[in-house]
C-alpha cells in the first residue's frame, strides 16, 4: 500500500462511516442478541451435559489413554505423523512456523486489496488451514477410543487395538533399526508404559511383528490360527518356521495333516510378510533362539557391524577350518581332542587351544561328547560346524536387528559397563554392593551405605554424577571425573550412575538391618553351625557362597585375611551396614569357632555344614519357620508357626502336617507349590532346596518334637 | 433530576465525552459476522465471573484439588452449574475467537491501519489457548493428569529450550504438587493479567480506528 492508497482508504472509510449507524443502540443490540444466544447455549450445555469429571488422577495407572481437550486434538494428531526423531518437526517446527506466520500476516499481505476474492492466495491458505485442522481433529476422533473393529479374530490385532492404538492410531511406521521389542518392553518415552509389566515376552514380539507386518498377522489368522497360537510360533525356531511354509506338505510335522500346501497356496510375497510377522526383528530373541544354543549367552564379538552381518548372513560358508593334522603332531591333536571333550581333565590343553583355536573360537571351547569324533573333526577341519546360512533364513530386517543387538550386547549394556567400572573404582571404599564400610582415607570414619533405597531416592542423577565427578574432598573421596583430573570420562560416569540407579529397584542394603537376635540363653547356647545358619547365612549364604555379604568360598577372601582380622570383623562388625558387631551377641569362644567354620568354607574338600543325623525340630526345622514363616504366621491369624504345638495344631485347615506323610501334608504342598488352591508359600517363591528337604525329612520322620 | 445529576457528574468526571466516543461513534454498515468479537468478549467476561466463583471453593493441591472439585459439583448450591458454564465457556471462547479471526482474515481487516490490532488479537488467541491448557489440569482427574503429562512432554521436545521449558512448566522432572500450583497460578493470575492488558489495548484500537467496513467486490 502506498501513500495514495492509504489516503484513498481513509477517505472511503470516512464515507462508509457517515453512511453507517451509531454503535448504540444499533450495533450493541446485535451484540446483545448474539451474547444472549451464546449464554443460553452455555446454560443449556451446563444444565443438560455438565462438566465432565473423571476418576481422581492416578499416576500409577498405565492403561489410561491420555487425550487432550478437543481444541488441542489437531496438534496431538499431527504428532502421530512425525514418529521418532522427526517428532521435533511436528511438535516444534510446524506450530512455531504457524504462529509466526499468523502474527506476521499483516506484514506479509500488504496489498490494498481487501475483498477475499481478490486475495486468492490468502483465501486458499486460510481454507487449507481450516480444512487441515478440521481433518486432523476428525481423524483424531476416529482413531482414538471408539475401538477399531477387530477383523476375524485376529488376536494380535486385538492386542494392538487394546494397548497401542489409543495413542499410536491404527497403524504405525517404525524407522529402520529400531529394536521394537525393547521399545515396547521398556517404554521409550514418558506417557508410554513399560509393557513388560503387562504383556508376556511372546505377546510383545507378536505385537512387534504386527507393527512391522500387519498383513502377516492377517495371513496368520486366516491360515494358521486354527491350529497354532501366535505365542507358540513367535517363540519357535525361524528355520523350522520357514521350512514349514516353504516345503509345504514335505515339512514333516505337516505331512500327515489335512491342510493346504502352504508353499503353493501362499504366494512368495505373502510368505515373507507372514515370516516377518512371526519372526519379529527382535535382536535379543533372535540371538537367544538362533545363536545361543551354539554360541552361549555371552556375546563376544570384536569386529565391526558390517563384518558381523557378513558372517551371520553367510553362516557356515565362512567357516574355513584348516585340516589341523597338517600342522600339528599326533600328541597335540590328542591333547586338543581330550581338552575339548573334558577341559578339566587336561588343563595343559588350554595353552594349545589358545595358540591354535582361540583366534576363531574365542573363549568358548567347542564341546564334544566323544573323543574320537573330536579328534576327527580337528584333524580334518573344513565344514565341521553346521552354522546355518542365516542370510537365506532371516529377512533383512531380522538380520539387521540381530546384528545391531549382537554388536550392542558385545559392548555390554550400560548397567554391565557400570558394574565393571564400579568394581574397579568404587568397590574398594563403598563395598561391592555399596554397603559402605571403614573409610580407608580417614581413620575412624565410616562410609555410609549408598545402595539403600533412602539414599537413592533422595539423590537425583545429577547429584550422583557430580559427586562422582568432583569427589567429596571433605570426606576423603577424590574426584573421579576426567575434567577434575580423575580417570573417568562422562560416558563412564553415566554408566556408573546407571548401575548405581539399578540398585534402587532392589536395594542390596536395607537399613536398619532387619536381623532379629534374641539374646536369651537358648540362642546363645546354639552351636556354631546353628548360629551360622540362623544369623550369618542370611547374608553370606548357607554354603558361604555369599549374597549381600562377601563369599567365603572366594579364595581371595580367605587369603587376604588373617584369623585375627576375621575375628575382629565379626566382633566389631562394619558400622552402618547389615554386619553388626556380633560381639554383643556371641561369646569370644563362639566367634573363634565361627572363624574356624568360615575357614572350612574356604577349603572345597571339606563340606561346610555337616549333615545332621536325623532332623531335629528345635534346631533344624524351627529356625526355618522362624526365618521364613513367622513374620506373618503367628501375627496375622491362621496357621501359627511360633511353637511346636501351634505348628501342628493351628490353621484354618488344621492340621497342616500329617506326621510321616509329607505328600499329603498341606504345609508341604503349600511350600512346594503343588497345592492347587492359593499361592505358593512363602509368597516370595520356593525356599532353598535344603530347607525344603529339612522340613520334608522332619515330617517323614514323624514330625517329632525333638 | 437525572439530567441534572448527569450534568453534575459530567462536570466532574467528563463521562459524556467517553460515552460519545464509545457508544455514539458511527459504525459502517456491517453484518452479523461482526458480532463475533463482542461475543468472545462476553464469554471472556462470563469466564472471569464463573472462574472467580470457582476459586472460592477450589484448592490447588494434589490431595485436595479433586475433592474440592467434587465438593463444588455435589455440595455447593449451584456449584455444578457454575462449573458447567466455566467448562463449556472455555470451549466457546476458543471457538469464537478462532471464528472471529477467520472473519478478520476474510475481510482483510488486519490491513492498514489495523495491523497492531491484529497483533494484539493473536496475543489474545494464544492467551486463550494458555487458559485452556492450564485450566485443564486443575480438576486433577485422570484426563487432566495424563493430558498434561503428554502436553508438557510435547513442549519438552523443542530443541535446546525444550528441556528447560519442560522443567519450568512442571517445576521439576515430574508432574507434582509444584506443577499444579504453577498451573493454578498461571491460570488465575498470570494469564488474566496478560489477557486484560491485551484486551484493553485491543479495545482501545478498535474504538480509535473504528470497525473495518465490509469490503466491496472492487476493493
Amino acid at each position: 500500500m502506498n501513500e495514495k492508497e492509504r489516503q484513498e482508504y481513509l477517505e472511503q472509510y470516512k464515507k462508509d462511516k457517515e453512511k453507517g449507524v451509531p454503535f448504540f443502540p444499533d450495533i450493541l443490540f446485535k451484540d446483545a442478541v448474539i451474547s444472549l444466544v451464546i449464554f443460553i447455549a452455555l446454560v443449556a450445555l451446563a444444565y443438560f451435559v455438565g462438566a465432565p469429571l473423571e476418576p481422581r488422577a492416578d499416576p500409577a495407572d498405565t492403561s489410561y489413554t491420555p487425550r487432550p481437550e478437543w481444541y488441542f486434538l489437531f496438534l496431538f494428531q499431527l504428532l502421530k505423523y512425525f514418529p521418532g526423531s522427526l517428532e521435533v518437526i511436528g511438535v516444534f517446527i510446524i506450530p512455531s512456523a504457524a504462529i509466526i506466520l499468523l502474527i506476521a500476516l499483516p506484514l506479509i499481505d500488504r496489498s490494498a486489496k481487501r475483498h477475499f476474492l481478490r486475495r486468492p492466495f490468502i483465501l486458499g491458505a486460510t481454507i487449507l488451514s481450516v480444512i487441515g485442522v478440521l481433518f486432523l481433529t476428525i481423524q483424531s476422533n476416529r482413531e482414538i477410543p471408539p475401538p477399531l473393529e477387530v477383523v476375524g479374530g485376529d488376536q494380535t490385532a486385538l492386542l494392538y487395538t487394546e494397548n497401542c492404538a489409543p495413542c499410536h492410531g491404527p497403524s504405525m511406521t517404525v524407522p529402520e533399526s529400531v529394536n521394537l521389542h525393547e521399545v515396547i518392553a521398556q517404554s521409550e518415552h514418558e506417557g508410554m508404559p513399560a509393557w513388560s509389566g503387562d504383556l508376556t515376552s511372546d505377546e510383545i514380539d507378536a505385537l512387534a511383528g504386527f507393527i512391522i507386518s500387519p498383513a502377516g498377522s492377517q495371513l496368520f489368522t486366516d491360515n494358521c490360527s486354527e491350529c497354532h497360537e501366535v505365542a507358540e510360533l513367535v517363540a519357535s525356531n525361524p528355520i523350522a518356521l520357514r521350512e514349514s511354509i516353504q516345503l509345504g506338505l514335505e515339512y514333516e510335522p505337516h505331512a500327515e495333516l489335512d491342510i493346504p500346501n502352504w508353499s503353493t497356496s501362499i504366494s512368495q510375497e505373502q510368505q515373507t510378510t507372514l515370516l516377518n510377522f512371526l519372526v519379529a526383528p527382535d535382536g535379543q530373541r533372535l540371538f537367544a533362539t538362533n545363536c545361543a544354543p551354539c554360541h552361549g549367552q555371552s556375546v563376544a564379538f570384536a569386529g565391526g557391524e558390517e563384518q558381523l552381518l557378513e558372517t551371520i548372513s553367510q553362516g557356515g560358508m565362512h567357516l574355513d577350518m584348516p585340516p589341523w593334522r597338517e600342522m600339528l603332531d599326533d600328541s597335540e591333536l590328542d591333547l586338543l581332542a581330550r581338552y575339548v571333550t573334558d577341559p578339566n581333565s587336561v588343563p595343559e590343553g588350554a595353552e594349545t587351544f589358545q595358540a591354535n583355536c582361540s583366534s576363531c573360537h574365542g573363549e568358548r571351547i567347542p564341546s564334544s561328547e566323544d573323543l574320537e569324533t573330536a579328534r576327527q573333526i580337528i584333524a580334518e577341519g573344513g565344514g565341521h560346524e553346521m552354522m546355518p546360512v542365516w542370510g537365506e533364513v532371516l529377512t533383512s530386517e531380522q538380520l539387521d536387528a540381530l546384528v545391531t543387538y549382537t554388536v550392542a550386547a558385545a559392548e555390554g549394556t550400560s548397567v554391565e559397563v557400570g558394574q565393571e567400572l564400579y568394581s574397579q573404582n568404587c568397590a574398594l571404599c563403598h563395598g561391592e554392593f555399596g554397603e559402605g564400610g571403614p573409610n580407608p582415607s580417614r581413620a575412624g570414619d565410616i562410609i555410609f551405605p549408598i545402595s539403600t533405597e533412602e539414599y537413592l531416592k533422595t539423590r537425583d542423577d545429577f547429584t550422583i554424577r557430580s559427586i562422582i565427578a568432583q569427589g567429596q574432598p571433605n570426606y576423603g573421596m577424590s574426584p573421579f571425573g576426567s575434567v577434575f583430573g580423575g580417570p573417568l570420562d562422562d560416558e563412564d560416569i553415566d554408566a556408573l550412575v546407571t548401575y548405581i540407579r539399578s540398585w534402587e529397584a532392589n536395594p542390596p542394603v536395607e537399613l536398619p538391618p532387619e536381623i532379629v537376635v534374641e539374646v536369651d540363653e537358648d540362642t546363645v547356647a546354639l552351636d556354631t553351625e546353628q548360629i551360622y545358619v540362623q544369623l550369618c547365612a542370611q547374608c553370606h549364604g548357607l554354603e558361604g557362597e555369599g549374597g549381600i555379604g562377601p563369599s567365603f568360598e572366594d579364595s581371595q577372601f580367605q587369603d587376604t585375611r588373617t584369623d585375627t582380622q576375621l575375628l575382629n570383623a565379626i566382633n566389631l562388625g562394619h558400622e552402618a551396614t547389615s554386619m553388626i558387631s556380633w560381639g554383643d551377641v556371641l561369646s569370644v569362644d563362639q566367634i573363634n569357632e565361627m572363624v574356624a567354620l568360615i575357614r572350612r568354607f574356604g577349603s572345597p574338600s571339606v563340606s561346610g555344614l555337616p549333615t545332621p543325623e536325623g532332623v531335629s525340630f528345635a534346631s533344624d526345622v524351627m529356625p526355618i519357620f522362624e526365618a521364613e514363616c513367622a513374620a506373618c504366621h503367628g501375627n496375622f491369624g491362621g496357621w501359627d508357626a511360633s511353637t511346636y504345638t501351634s505348628v501342628l495344631g493351628t490353621g484354618n485347615n488344621a492340621p497342616v502336617i500329617i506326621p510321616g506323610d509329607p505328600e499329603n501334608s498341606l504345609l508341604a504342598q503349600k511350600m512346594l507349590g503343588t497345592h492347587s488352591i492359593g499361592a505358593i508359600m512363602p509368597p516370595a517363591g520356593l525356599l532353598p532346596e535344603d530347607e525344603i528337604q529339612v522340613i520334608l525329612d522332619w515330617i517323614e520322620e514323624g514330625a517329632l518334637d525333638n | 433530576m437525572s439530567v441534572g445529576f448527569g450534568n453534575w457528574l459530567d462536570e466532574r468526571i467528563g463521562w459524556r465525552k467517553v460515552w460519545d466516543a464509545i457508544f455514539l461513534r458511527k459504525i459502517p454498515k456491517v453484518n452479523w459476522l461482526y458480532t463475533l468479537g463482542s461475543a468472545t468478549l462476553f464469554v471472556a467476561l462470563l469466564q472471569g465471573i464463573t472462574g472467580i466463583l470457582l476459586t472460592i471453593y477450589y484448592v490447588p493441591t494434589p490431595d485436595h484439588a479433586y475433592d474440592s472439585v467434587v465438593f463444588i459439583t455435589t455440595q455447593v448450591p449451584g456449584g455444578w452449574f457454575i462449573r458447567g458454564v466455566h467448562s463449556w465457556g472455555a470451549s466457546a471462547m476458543v471457538l469464537l475467537s478462532v471464528l472471529h479471526m477467520v472473519r478478520v482474515i476474510m475481510y482483510g481487516a488486519y490491513k492498514y491501519p489495523r495491523e497492531v490490532t491484529w497483533f494484539t488479537g493473536v496475543g489474545l488467541l494464544l492467551a486463550t489457548m494458555g487458559f485452556g491448557f492450564t485450566g485443564y489440569l486443575l480438576p486433577w482427574d485422570q484426563k487432566a493428569y495424563w493430558a498434561t503429562i503428554v502436553g508438557t512432554r510435547i513442549a519438552g521436545v523443542a530443541p535446546f529450550i525444550g528441556e528447560p521449558i519442560l522443567r519450568i512448566m512442571r517445576g521439576g522432572e515430574d508432574l507434582s504438587a509444584v506443577t499444579l500450583a504453577r498451573f493454578f497460578g498461571t491460570h488465575v493470575w498470570v494469564l488474566p493479567t496478560i489477557l486484560l492488558l491485551f484486551l484493553g489495548f485491543h479495545m482501545y484500537l478498535v474504538i480509535r480506528l473504528g470497525i473495518s467496513a465490509v469490503p466491496g467486490k472492487e476493493e
